[in-house]
């Protein structure tokens, strides 16, 4: 990866930051900023970081909406039929371990190809969700009781994404189990000859991205008290292309955190600004959608060259 | 008037980056003869095929088809004059019926429409095997239902379709059995009677001298003889292809052996090998060699839990082993360093120290973490020892040369300490310097006190190097000799025939 | 000639044809009104959209090799389908005619398609990605024409097409029948066909033959947007107008064209084996909706669905490999 190449995504978020900051003068004020933190940043940094760790081990996941969703899903539940915050939480977990458990299990044990069978459970997580709740009604929660839980993790998501920025950081540079499954991701078979359990890896991290996609799932279902079924995949894409945006950051072309979560800002400022600037929200999706592309283009491109 | 030879190919000289595989090289093949190619691995010949199927450009020297020079070969003109290769690999849709296969591209249809035409396709595919191979073949077989050697079948009358002026098979019998080489051979004969030009390379030697009229020896880049096949005997083309040059490539041992590290008792792969025996003892170096297909690699895959074997039993340290797995395998001491190197032997995105440290992670583990400094200086003092060319450790192995690449794929398992370590063709593709580091490291390994079997088909590096050797042929062991009891000759005629040199010489006396 | 491998493949085949039948007499014997014609003439009717899109993924995985993972895949075909509705739709409601709505729609689909055939052959994006990235674009594009909301839509051809033509048979079924009876023999009996499957099954044997690999790739593409195109048309006029939620569509495509492998004779994809496979999934989504089981039932189901046929072919793989 040639030097600029690298540079660009930091530069392309500085140019459109400098943008939507001449054009809009509302954009570079304190509330904005924090509305960029906070709300959609979150909750997709977290769904971006579990990415980041599939992606690594030389996978991709597609349920991980399916998790954020069935952890939300637990969550409410448990707290609408009147269980403590520790427990709900507790059932978020289970929730989205179970669908980390069903894709180690295909992706793992059957050795089924990362994006068919993460495909499948993204759909039969889709049935799931419409069974539960009866066609897709969402559930709220009844808005008398005040919830000290939801003030917390109101509170603490940044805090929360910090500790996974720091945790998926640490496993994919500094540990044993980070080297294993990024042999794993680039040299599958020298992994394989070299003694390294590939696959037995590979379904241990499917498990870790799922857990992590749970706790982008409490943090979701808090700030809107409320859960709405399949309102996880809508962030899947704009998790891929922050995943595949952040590989052009890293001098090898990997996955990584940093670049991550620099596509990650990219990706929220872009929504922010057009938004700001009155562009409808349709057109966001497609605004992001051709940055996603031209950055699959520069990473496949470059790729090559390099 | 001297009529122009089918093909010529004249003092051709090639190198790549630095290595000079073609030094001189001359081959002339006259029209309607059958010609042998014949010379060890890395001698030149595939270069030299290469050069004639238009993927490579030659140095220097000339190229005549027919008697008219040919500059700039590619693959198109080349089959535009008329030469025809029978690659190793079958080049055939997998899914697609005999006919269609042999007639992709030159689909009949019923005139005036677009469809293809079965009953004709049918027709005509029937027609052209009987017409080449007198055999029946059943038209709507799909390719990947027939066997090895009727592929090969359809590839040929693929070939034959084309109306070729010159046929080149490179290795066609390796995946065949004697019958169905000899139908090969018929129609060989047939072709040839029929006024096509053949060039036939092969390191079956056997075959080359039934088959073949003329033989060219390819030795060290450069044409050593052309000499009459009937006439000739064996043991005089095998002198003709050894390079009798002594190398300083080899380290002076004083081997001292320990106790046996690996044992084998009577270990069949079914398919591949039968009823193998052998006892590595520790600092000892043993070699394994046998053409593709004798069985020599399966020992490898079997040793390392890549292939199970049907019956006997591995033992290491006297303890028996039933690896199904590679990481069975290292966990029970067994280490392999395999022979494609960029596939299998090191990662080519990954560093150079990532690589080094893949098989010992084990050991730089601190509370779950990498710890790090240690790694550096392991993989330091490594890099140093080996002499590993490279700007530092963090570099990708992708932009290594060859022969430092397959030192990291060696360092990997030298930091391992592993008791047994097998070497798969360990310097392919290597240039002479590095060759000799690894060598120098291959026998530190076994005064360190590991059993090392080296499966090799440069019989000049397992002379150089093992202390005893086994050959296998067709799946069998045949020889299992002090390196010393074996020169050259010897060992490349159990090599190429299965049968030792002594009783060859008998045989002729008779 | 290897007889084991043959026998399996068979067996595969004949498992997937029984289970087929399975389904039918299972629901037959659940829904009394299951085997009466009008009902299966519905199921006809409903499976044309699903087998249009089919027809078109299949295409691409031939020509991308069976591999659905690192060969050809076309995941746009769903988005492209709503886009195509959308335009259809919007012209329409605009007060133009249908001719000019049916050549913008064909236009759109090729367009797409085109650059599906750009990003996997020029670009060299991995054609997952590449058309997961374009799906992504299509489909907000799709937002921007709908504002996310149905938009109506009548017009003669889009009545015509909803209707029933001669003989009491929809016209959405003489269409399926007919773009199978166009498809089938372009793909297995033409030369071109012959030769997309070469490109397929062993590209560089393809190459050798001298075969243009790209060109044919790329036309597998464009190919697909095409009958995503058409597609589109009869969608709208199926749901009177464009509305929403395209996208679910895609799995059930997926579906079709990987079970489609299942039934065909050589387990290879071939529109034969979509064509059955739609009907598949026509009939059981029709036999859910008979026997009064959720339809909430269905993603799970045809979840259930891929990863089975996956799972088997690893195994079919290994065996023909």
């Amino acid at each position: 990866m040639s030097a600029y190449a690298r540079f660009g995504l930091p530069a392309a978020l500085i140019v459109l930051i400098a943008l939507f900051a001449l054009t809009t003068p509302t954009f570079l004020t304190l509330a904005n900023l924090k509305s960029i933190a906070v709300n959609h940043f979150a909750i997709l940094a977290l769904a971006s970081l579990a990415m980041t760790l599939v992606v690594s081990a030389g996978g991709i996941d597609l349920s991980v909406g399916t998790a954020i969703d069935m952890a939300a899903l637990a969550y409410i539940v448990i707290l609408q039929q009147g269980g403590a915050p520790a427990l709900a939480i507790l059932g978020a977990v289970a929730g989205a371990g179970l669908v980390g458990l069903f894709n180690a299990g295909l992706i793992g044990g059957l050795a089924l190809p990362p994006f068919l069978a993460t495909l499948g459970t993204l759909f039969i997580g889709q049935s799931v969700q419409q069974l539960a709740t009866n066609g897709g009604v969402p559930i709220y929660l009844i808005a008398g009781a005040p919830r000290p839980i939801f003030a917390l993790i109101d509170a603490s998501r940044l805090w929360l994404v910090g500790l996974a920025i720091v945790g998926v950081g640490a496993l994919l540079t500094a540990s044993v189990f980070g080297r294993r499954i990024v042999a794993g991701g680039v040299g599958p078979a020298v992994a394989f000859y070299s003694g390294v359990p590939v696959r037995r890896d590979i379904g241990k991290v499917m498990i870790l991205a799922a857990l992590i996609a749970g706790v982008a799932g409490v943090v979701l279902s808090s700030s809107v008290r409320s859960y709405a079924p399949l309102s996880g995949n809508g962030y899947l894409m704009d998790a891929i292309g922050a995943t595949f945006l952040g590989t052009t950051f890293s001098r090898w072309g990997r996955a990584n955190v940093a670049g991550t979560l620099l596509g990650v800002l990219l990706l929220s400022v872009v929504k922010n600004g057009l938004l700001l600037t009155g562009v409808s929200f349709y057109w966001q999706q497609v605004a992001s959608g051709v940055v996603i592309f031209l950055v699959l283009a520069l990473s496949f491109v470059s790729r090559r060259e390099g | 008037m001297t009529v122009a030879s089918a093909l010529a190919l004249r003092a051709i000289r090639k190198s790549f980056g630095g290595v000079q595989a073609l030094d001189g090289a001359t081959l002339v093949v006259e029209r309607g003869s059958v010609h042998g190619l014949v010379g060890q691995n890395g001698a030149g010949k595939s270069t030299l095929i290469k050069i004639l199927a238009g993927i490579h450009h030659a140095d220097a020297g000339v190229i005549e088809v027919d008697g008219v020079k040919q500059t700039a070969l590619t693959p198109s003109k080349s089959e535009r004059l008329g030469i025809h290769f029978i690659h190793q690999d079958r080049l055939l849709a997998p899914s697609l019926t005999v006919a269609e296969a042999l007639l992709l591209g030159h689909e009949p249809r019923w005139p005036g429409t677009p469809f293809i035409n079965r009953r004709r396709l049918e027709r005509q595919a029937t027609e052209a095997l009987r017409r080449a191979f007198d055999i029946a073949l059943p038209a709507r077989a799909l390719v990947r239902e027939l066997s090895n050697a009727e592929q090969q079948i359809v590839q040929i009358t693929r070939a034959l379709l084309n109306q070729p002026k010159i046929l080149v098979f490179d290795e066609p019998t390796t995946a065949l059995v004697r019958r169905e080489a000899d139908f090969l051979f018929q129609a060989i004969r047939r072709f040839r009677a029929e006024g096509l030009t053949v060039l036939y390379i092969s390191h079956y030697l056997n075959e080359i001298r039934d088959l073949c009229d003329e033989v060219t020896v390819v030795r060290n880049g450069r044409d050593v003889a052309r000499v009459d096949a009937r006439s000739t005997p064996t043991t005089r083309l095998v002198s003709l292809m050894i390079d009798r040059s002594v190398d300083q490539l080899f380290p002076a041992r004083a081997p001292r052996f320990g106790e046996i590290g690996l044992e084998v008792v009577a270990l069949t792969l079914e398919g591949v090998f039968r009823d193998v025996s052998l006892g590595a003892r520790k600092g000892e170096i043993l070699g394994v060699t046998g053409l593709v297909g004798s069985g020599a690699k399966g020992l490898a895959q079997a040793l390392f839990g890549l292939a199970r074997p049907t019956s006997g039993e591995i033992r290491v340290g006297g303890a028996a082993v039933r690896a199904k797995t590679p990481r069975a395998a290292v966990a029970a001491g067994i280490a392999l360093v395999p022979e494609d190197r960029r596939r299998h032997g090191v990662a080519l995105g990954l560093s150079v120290r990532e690589n080094t440290t893949l098989a010992s992670l084990g050991r730089f583990r601190r509370f779950g973490f990498l710890a790090a400094r240690r790694e550096v200086a392991a993989v330091d003092g490594l890099i140093a020892r080996l002499s590993i060319h490279t700007p530092n450790a963090e570099t990708p192995v992708r932009a290594l040369s060859g022969g430092n690449q397959q030192k990291v794929a060696l360092a990997k398992w030298l930091i391992k300490g592993s008791e047994v370590i097998v070497l798969d063709e360990p310097t392919v593709g290597v240039d002479v310097a590095a060759k000799a580091d690894i060598y120098r490291e291959i026998a530190e390994l076994a005064a360190n006190g590991a059993a090392v079997v080296l499966v090799s088909s440069d019989l000049m590096e397992v002379q150089g190097l093992a202390d005893r050797t086994l050959v296998f042929f067709r799946g069998a062991v045949v020889a299992d000799l002090e390196t010393h009891q074996l020169d050259q000759d010897r060992l490349l005629t159990l090599v190429t025939t299965g049968r030792d040199d002594r009783e060859t010489h008998v045989k002729a006396a008779e | 000639m290897s007889k084991p491998r043959n026998r399996l493949a068979a067996a595969l085949r004949l498992g997937a044809y029984l289970a087929f039948a399975a389904i039918v007499v299972a629901f037959a014997l659940a829904a009394p009104g299951f085997l009466k014609l009008g009902n299966l003439l519905n199921v006809l009717q409903q499976s044309a959209i699903l087998g249009l899109l089919a027809f078109g993924l299949t295409v691409v995985v031939i020509g991308g090799g069976g591999d659905v993972v690192t060969g050809g895949i076309d995941l746009s075909v769903a988005a492209n389908l709503g886009l195509s509705a959308a335009i259809y739709a919007t012209i329409i409601q605009r007060g133009y005619p249908d001719a000019l709505a049916v050549v913008a729609c064909l236009a759109a689909g090729l367009a797409v398609g085109a650059l599906n055939a750009v990003a996997v052959t020029v670009l060299r994006i991995v054609p997952l990605l590449a058309t997961l990235a374009v799906a992504n674009i299509v489909s907000g594009l799709e937002f921007v024409l709908t504002q996310n909301s149905v938009v109506t839509a009548s017009s003669p051809l889009l009545s015509w097409l909803a209707d029933n033509g001669p003989l009491a048979i929809p016209v959405m079924a003489y269409a399926l029948i007919l773009v199978t009876l166009i498809a089938w023999p372009a793909v297995q009996a033409t030369p071109s066909g012959l030769r997309l499957q070469a490109v397929g099954a062993h590209r560089e044997a393809a190459r050798a033959a001298g075969l243009p690999v790209t060109a044919y790739v790329a036309g597998s593409y464009l190919v697909s947007g095409l009958l995503s195109a058409l597609a589109g048309i009869l969608s709208a006029a199926y749901l009177t107008g464009s509305s929403p939620g395209s996208s679910e569509t895609l799995l059930s495509v997926v579906v079709a064209a990987l079970l489609g492998v299942v039934f065909s004779p050589r387990l290879t994809p071939t529109i034969g084996g979509a064509a059955l496979a739609a009907l598949f999934i026509g009939l059981l989504n029709n036999g859910f909706q008979l026997v009064n089981i959720s339809s909430y039932w269905v993603s799970g189901v045809e979840g259930a669905l891929i990863l089975f046929v996956v799972a088997c072919t690893p195994a079919q793989r290994e065996a023909l490999s």
